[in-house]
């Protein structure tokens, strides 16, 4: 036991250390985004390459854990997964909730579209490329085009995370639809397992178990959603009794490894639960103070989750289908480009739009190798097709990061017609001032005078300083646009209180200005600072004195 | 916020003898002492002068909205006064003001009275929410006015 910890302790070690040295050296000196370097480091530290090395008294200190699905210990991979809930609770938390919900619909047809056209694509080109499979049906083709629908929500929910993408409609619906993926992909490993048992020891598919696993899955999901959404405000606004952000944050994050555990239990993979949390959690004033807490937390855990899913490729294991697993990771990204990207271009984005969300959905992760896992327990695939599946998960996580933030740059990806018809009843406040020093006094009273309220302030990312106020459903956004321009927006019901509550920080603003012209002149305080300074004689004398303010200088 | 809270009978006039800002505020100030809602009149007197220095609180349509922090109060106060006649404000439209809420409101609040503010600003944003409240002939027909 203490062995096995003193193994573990080691091996975060150099995870942690490797992850953020490669994840720094990516983003800055590549300008690639940080999770391919942690996935890279995890590649190289892990039990296929550096790992493996033996070292004195230790032995190798990442084995190859046989007999497990994934290459690592069963420690290690639970502080991953770990890492994982960390990492959805947070896009959970980032995600506007009247946006994922106004863009479900469009998600559930992306999802679906890129479940179908990946499974057929992977499936189909293992019937052609492959001598040994005939039909479709065959357990290999089906676990292979299975291989190919789940995406691995992971890779991308932090590009979009450290972009400020998840809100936008092309981020809302990857995640939803990748969170659908996660179900439907349940369900269809469910088909493909009773068909392969079927295939290869005969009787007949028991659709009534695959009927029961769809409809926990789908029911755990649907049943979460509402009850979250339901009792999230009621929970913050009884936990905010406590008077303390730090407690609401624990008691949150605990509900969503609760959850977590849940979602697993239904079938479903743990970032679903937290996800849901998150999400629930995220239409509350207190959510980015939650967010803000369990981030920096999840800063420690996330790079090993990124690492221990590159330590799951298996170089060894592609080498003999080298040239047939690029192929089929080929057309394993079409398949998710064309059956995400075209049904998006039906349901109101652009072909910017449709790339991006295309480009989303790339990514694949631990899912992939746990049907590929599943295929090569079952005798369904042999040792050469899980490498196809190693290989497919690792070009994947690959080429997904640099090609979404790539594809993320630029205008809307939504189309304007549509855009322009759900814009919800807002208005602007604008006033213009001299200087910054001026708007940001008003800003720094304004923000003062909402917090005695009990709202919670946080500043947000963008071109212009900018922060929201917020407090249960009331939101405020407070934007200093070029410098000089104060700029507030809010739902037009609360207009009056805006106008009011600025209307007071004016009037401080106005004493403050007439206080201002009271004052000694500025040049003649300078003065005085700087009078006796050149001068030792003078200085002992106005100290003697006691006249003056010229500042004293400790001298030791 | 409820308005039932804040205003009764015996803070609403419906026919106010002043006829400037200073008289005007005075009356009001009158209701809110009379009703014991208020520590020291001299200072909240001051205070809500002070307040009129540094922006006039006349707004348009009519419409005046005197307000102050003071340490005179403990909590959000306020009455509410009608001269249909009307009375230089130094309103931001010139013209001359005819209802008058007052407000006066511990240092260290600025919401409730704020709140409270938006909430009547809703009721009396119509022409004809105004015109009744003109044209009231008692304290119970400006309480309808916001439901009261």
């Amino acid at each position: 036991m203490s062995h096995q910890m003193m193994v573990l302790v080691l091996q975060l070690g150099v995870i942690l250390i490797a992850t953020k040295f490669l994840g720094t050296f990516f983003s800055r000196k590549l300008k690639q985004p940080k999770v391919l370097g942690e996935l890279v480091a995890g590649m190289l530290v892990g039990p296929y390459v550096l790992g493996a090395i033996p070292l004195p008294g230790i032995g190798p200190l990442f084995p190859v854990i046989a007999g497990s699905s994934v290459p690592v210990s069963v420690q290690l991979y639970g502080i991953s997964s770990l890492g994982s809930i960390f990492l959805l609770f947070n896009s959970g938390l980032e995600t506007d909730l009247p946006t994922f919900l106004r863009f479900s619909g469009k998600a559930t047809v992306v999802g679906f579209g890129g479940v179908i056209v990946s499974f057929l694509l992977g499936a189909g080109i293992t019937v052609l490329l492959h001598p040994e499979v005939h039909s479709i049906m065959d357990p290999e083709a089906l676990f292979l085009g299975t291989v190919c629908t789940a995406t691995s929500i992971g890779i991308t929910a932090r590009i979009l995370s450290e972009n400020k993408k998840i809100s936008t409609p092309e981020g809302v619906t990857i995640l939803a639809a990748a969170v659908l993926d996660d179900v439907i992909s349940i369900v269809l490993l469910s088909v493909v397992v009773g068909i392969s048992t079927v295939e290869m020891k005969g009787g007949s598919i028991a659709w009534s178990g695959i009927g029961l696993v769809a409809l926990k899955a789908v029911g755990f999901w649907a049943l979460c959603m509402v009850v979250g959404i339901l009792l999230a405000p009621k929970f913050t606004k009884g936990m905010k009794r406590v008077h303390s952000l730090g407690i609401i944050a624990e008691v949150s994050f605990g509900i969503a490894l609760l959850l977590a555990g849940l979602s697993e239990l239904a079938g479903l993979a743990m970032i679903i639960g937290a996800y849901i949390t998150g999400l629930a959690l995220s239409q509350t004033d207190v959510a980015h103070m939650i967010s803000e807490r369990t981030k920096a937390v999840g800063e420690y855990f996330v790079p090993v989750f990124f690492a221990v899913m590159g330590m799951m490729v298996d170089f060894g294991a592609m080498k003999s289908v080298l040239g047939f697993g690029i192929l089929f990771a080929v057309f394993a990204f079409i398949g998710k480009l064309v059956g995400c990207g075209a049904p998006s271009l039906l349901v109101g984005f652009n072909l910017h739009g449709a790339l991006r969300i295309g480009a989303g959905m790339l990514p694949r992760g631990e899912v992939t190798l746990i049907v590929a896992g599943l295929g090569l327990a079952s005798g369904a695939i042999g040792p050469e097709m899980f490498g196809v599946a190693v290989m497919t998960m690792l070009l994947a996580s690959l080429a997904a990061p640099p090609l979404l933030v790539a594809t993320f740059k630029g205008g809307s990806g939504y189309k304007k017609s549509l855009a322009a018809k759900e814009e919800p009843d807002i208005v602007t406040i604008e006033l213009d001032f001299p200087n910054y020093t001026a708007v940001d006094f008003v800003r720094r009273s304004l923000a003062d005078g909402f917090r005695g309220e009990g709202y919670f302030i946080s500043s947000l990312e963008g071109v212009n300083p900018s922060w929201q106020i917020r407090e249960d459903e009331k939101v405020i956004t407070m934007s200093i646009v070029d410098g000089t321009k104060f700029s507030l927006t809010a739902k037009r019901q609360d207009e009056q209180f805006v106008r009011l509550m600025l209307t007071e920080t004016l009037a401080e603003f106005q004493q403050f200005t007439d206080s201002i012209k009271t004052m000694e002149s500025p040049d003649m305080m300078g003065a005085r600072l700087l009078i006796n300074m050149f001068s030792d004689e003078d200085q002992q004398e106005s100290r003697s004195s006691g006249a003056g303010s010229s500042p004293r200088t400790k001298k030791r | 916020m409820k308005l039932k809270n804040i205003l009764s009978p015996t803070l609403v006039k419906v026919h106010l003898a002043g006829n400037t800002k200073q008289e005007i505020i005075k009356e009001l100030l009158d209701l809110l002492v009379a009703d014991g809602k208020v520590l020291d009149a001299d200072l909240a007197f001051h205070d809500m002068m002070e307040r009129e220095k540094t922006m006039s609180t006349g707004i348009q349509h009519g419409v005046a909205i005197p307000h102050a922090k003071t340490k005179a109060v403990k909590d959000l106060v306020a009455c509410i006064g009608i001269k249909p006649e009307g009375v230089d404000f130094q309103s931001l439209d010139g013209e001359p003001s005819k209802i008058f809420i007052m407000t006066l409101s511990p240092y260290d609040r600025v919401g409730p009275h704020v709140q409270f503010l938006a909430e009547i600003s809703m009721v009396i944003k119509t022409p004809h929410a105004r015109a009744r409240l003109i044209n009231a002939k008692s304290v119970e027909e400006v309480l309808s006015v916001f439901g009261l």
